[in-house]
């Protein structure tokens, strides 16, 4: 082989190389994108409508209690703002499935909130259940809990998704970033052998042609070149064999 | 020396190691796991070195021993280097000395892990993980040798580096066929094992990647509990076989296979090789019965895998042996020093040397009795020179120097005595599991980064058989 596809191969090997280790970290850190977007899209979106759920159940538990003190027109207003919040929520999450078992989560959801629901929305001023806590401890705040409860468990499903999701990420950071490290200490062991063989195979030979030649240009002697490559060192060497030769052959014709 | 040889012959074990890589690499696209670039990367990576010094170096095939003893390390020492790519690309729970003591212990067929969860690992990770164990097994450099037949008498000089110097001396073993006869027998005992665990049941995957490690007595499963995990008699006892076939000389192994199995049972190697074994289970098996099986069938079925799991260096666990009695325990300890036959894929002492340790020691009672008396020591009545039975006694002396120096060092970083030494016997003896805190159902997770790097040490002190590596490390003072 000859020294020029010698010394291109040793560049395009090393352009491979951090070719290839720039492909795989492009490659990885497109993946973080992803995997950025699908926790802030995906597992975030459920988590903000969770607590905002929790936040409006909160708000009718202290609406039944204004309903059971009489105060019929804040409990009602604060029932029908809050319903109107968690059915927004609701439909977000709803419309947000992306992780296994978060569908049957929302259903969960949706049929507590349907059962705590039907104990408020009869009438409760001016009736039996005004003022009874009675009523309250045994079936109003057990269906809150029991909805809250439901709610929760969404919010711990996209949170235990989210740190695994996380988690995930920072591998695939390291996975980005290694195959860059790896590239240059390859790169830099790459370039100490370059340079070994170019000074075995190039250099040092161009050296001892160098020191034959003077020492011809001394003596006048005959000099032996060995070189043990087949490139074009090795021809520079036999036509530099040759021309002594030659001009050898000349000087005794003449 | 000249530097350009080596880095030649080191060119063909990247190609080895990449072609490994680009397997496990299929494997992992195939399944669509996480593994993926960091196993195509490492291939990329090891064909790239492997072409541009192929390229560079002109071929030679007259080296020298000196050169012939560093091409030998360095392939072991590169090879485990380039094992650890995939692992620190993959990340997850392989740091920097993760990665190397994974990869080194799968190239030295030790079977030790860090890995608490082996079953969270990408397949093709898994697959490669296997993989070192199959290529440390046969020696790289033997198959490499075998696979390149261009290489002529240069091939034997490294195959001199390779090889136990008992393994030379106390068997013909000079010429080139004796390579071919290696690579044989080792690719068809991994072809009928992974067959036969089939029909047990295991997936393609799970059988190849155990028979892999069965055949190079290495260890490692694609299982947390190991071979406990498929709870099958039918899977241990081949698994048992196939340990018990791995751990006895390939040469009598092949000559057996071709017709001429009198070698095998005429050799006082293997028939003491099978005995130790035989006496070993028993002795485990009585003393497991009642404290920790009821009945007699299940304390030899558990006694058996365990004996020849560690007896041929394997490591592999179908129970967890650190809850087993102390006589259980001493007596696999005995294994773990002395492991299997010579010229197989195991490590420890060798049987083939304990057998010279017994003849001195006999002789020695000879000559108590006759002081003028002249003994000469034969194994299957051939004469064994007095230079090789100093070697074996030396190499005797010194695996337990290092062992002893080891274990101290492991208990200056608060390792107890029963972990500290049982880790090194076993790293030593390319074995795995050991008790205390690395017992067979544990890791070596928990060990500080100090420890598992003098572990590291051990596998490839016991893998290169000492000598090797002392005259690597002094090759300046050679003249």
């Amino acid at each position: 082989m000859n020294l020029r596809v010698k010394i291109l191969s040793g560049f395009l090997i090393l352009a491979v190389m951090l070719g290839t280790a720039g492909g795989i970290s492009i490659i990885e850190f497109n993946k973080i994108s992803r995997s950025v977007h699908a926790l802030l899209d995906e597992n975030y979106k459920s988590i903000t409508a969770a607590k905002d759920m929790t936040e409006a159940l909160e708000r009718e538990d202290s609406g039944i209690l204004l309903l059971m003190s009489g105060d019929w027109k804040s409990g009602r207003s604060t029932m029908e703002k809050a319903d109107k919040d968690f059915i927004n929520a609701l439909n977000i999450a709803k419309t947000n499935i992306t992780i296994s078992g978060e569908q049957a989560a929302t259903e969960a959801i949706d049929q507590a909130y349907n059962r705590f629901k039907a104990l408020w929305e009869r009438p409760i001023v001016d009736t039996s259940r005004q003022g009874n806590m009675g009523w309250y401890f045994s079936q109003a705040h057990p269906a809150f809990l029991e909805a809250k409860t439901s709610v929760k468990e969404l919010m711990t499903l996209n949170d235990k998704t989210m740190y695994l999701t996380a988690s995930e990420l920072k591998n695939r950071a390291g996975r980005a970033i290694m195959p860059g490290i790896v590239a240059i200490i390859s790169s830099l062991i790459f370039a100490i052998i370059f340079n070994f063989f170019i000074n075995l195979y190039v250099i040092h030979p161009i050296k001892r042609l160098t020191d034959g030649i003077r020492s011809y240009m001394k003596s006048g002697k005959m000099v032996q070149f060995h070189v043990d490559s087949r490139d074009e060192i090795s021809r520079l060497t036999e036509a530099i064999q040759e021309l002594i030769y030659f001009v050898k052959k000349d000087e005794k014709t003449r | 020396m000249r530097p350009q040889i080596i880095l030649r012959y080191l060119g063909f074990v990247f190609f080895f190691n990449a072609f490994f890589l680009l397997t496990s690499t299929i494997i992992s696209a195939s399944n669509g796991d996480s593994a993926i670039y960091p196993l195509a990367f490492s291939a990329i990576v090891c064909t790239l070195f492997g072409l541009f010094l192929f390229v560079f170096v002109p071929p030679t095939q007259d080296i020298t021993n000196k050169e012939g003893l560093f091409i030998v390390v360095c392939s072991w020492l590169l090879s485990c280097l380039i094992g650890t790519l995939p692992y620190i690309l993959w990340g997850g729970p392989f740091s920097f000395t993760n990665a190397w003591f994974e990869s080194v212990s799968g190239f030295t067929t030790t079977g030790a892990s860090i890995l608490s969860n082996i079953q969270s690992i990408a397949p093709g990770l898994l697959f490669w993980r296997a993989a070192t164990h199959w290529m440390g097994g046969v020696g790289i450099i033997i198959f490499v040798l075998a696979v390149l037949p261009s290489m002529g008498a240069a091939s034997m000089i490294l195959y001199r580096s390779e090889v136990s110097p008992l393994v030379q001396e106390s068997f013909n073993y000079r010429t080139r066929k004796t390579l071919k006869i290696i690579l044989y027998v080792y690719i068809g005992l991994t072809v009928m094992e992974t067959v036969l665990l089939m029909f047990q049941g295991m997936s393609l995957f799970d059988a190849t990647t155990h028979a892999f490690a069965t055949i190079a007595t290495g260890g490692f499963s694609t299982k947390n509990t190991s071979v406990a995990y498929f709870s099958s008699t039918g899977i241990e006892i081949t698994l048992m076989i196939f340990m018990v076939l791995s751990g006895v000389h390939f040469g009598l192994l092949y000559l057996t296979i071709t017709g001429s199995p009198r070698h095998l049972l005429e050799s006082s190697v293997f028939r003491y090789y099978v005995t130790a074994m035989l006496i070993g289970i028993c002795l485990v098996a009585v003393s497991l019965h009642h404290h920790n099986y009821d009945t007699w069938p299940q304390a030899f079925r558990y006694s058996a895998f365990q004996v020849i799991s560690i007896g041929t260096s394997t490591g592999f666990a179908s129970a967890d042996s650190s809850a087993w009695p102390a006589l259980a325990q001493l007596i696999i300890i005995f294994f773990t020093l002395q492991c299997a036959c010579s010229a197989s894929t195991s490590g420890g002492i060798k049987v083939d040397r304990m057998v010279l340790f017994w003849k001195v020691f006999l002789r020695r009672l000879v000559r108590l009795r006759h002081p003028r008396a002249i003994e000469v020591i034969k194994v299957d009545q051939i004469r064994i020179d007095d230079e090789v039975v100093e070697t074996a006694l030396t190499y005797i002396i010194l695996y337990l120097s290092v062992l002893m120096l080891s274990a101290i060092i492991l208990t200056m970083f608060g390792t107890d005595i029963m972990t500290a030494v049982s880790a090194v016997a076993a790293a030593m003896g390319n074995v795995g599991p050991g008790f205390g805190s690395v017992g067979s159902m544990s890791n070596y997770s928990h060990l500080p980064a100090a420890a598992k790097w003098v572990l590291t040490g051990d596998m490839l002190v016991g893998r290169l058989e000492i000598f090797a590596l002392f005259l690597f490390v002094t090759v300046h003072r050679w003249k």
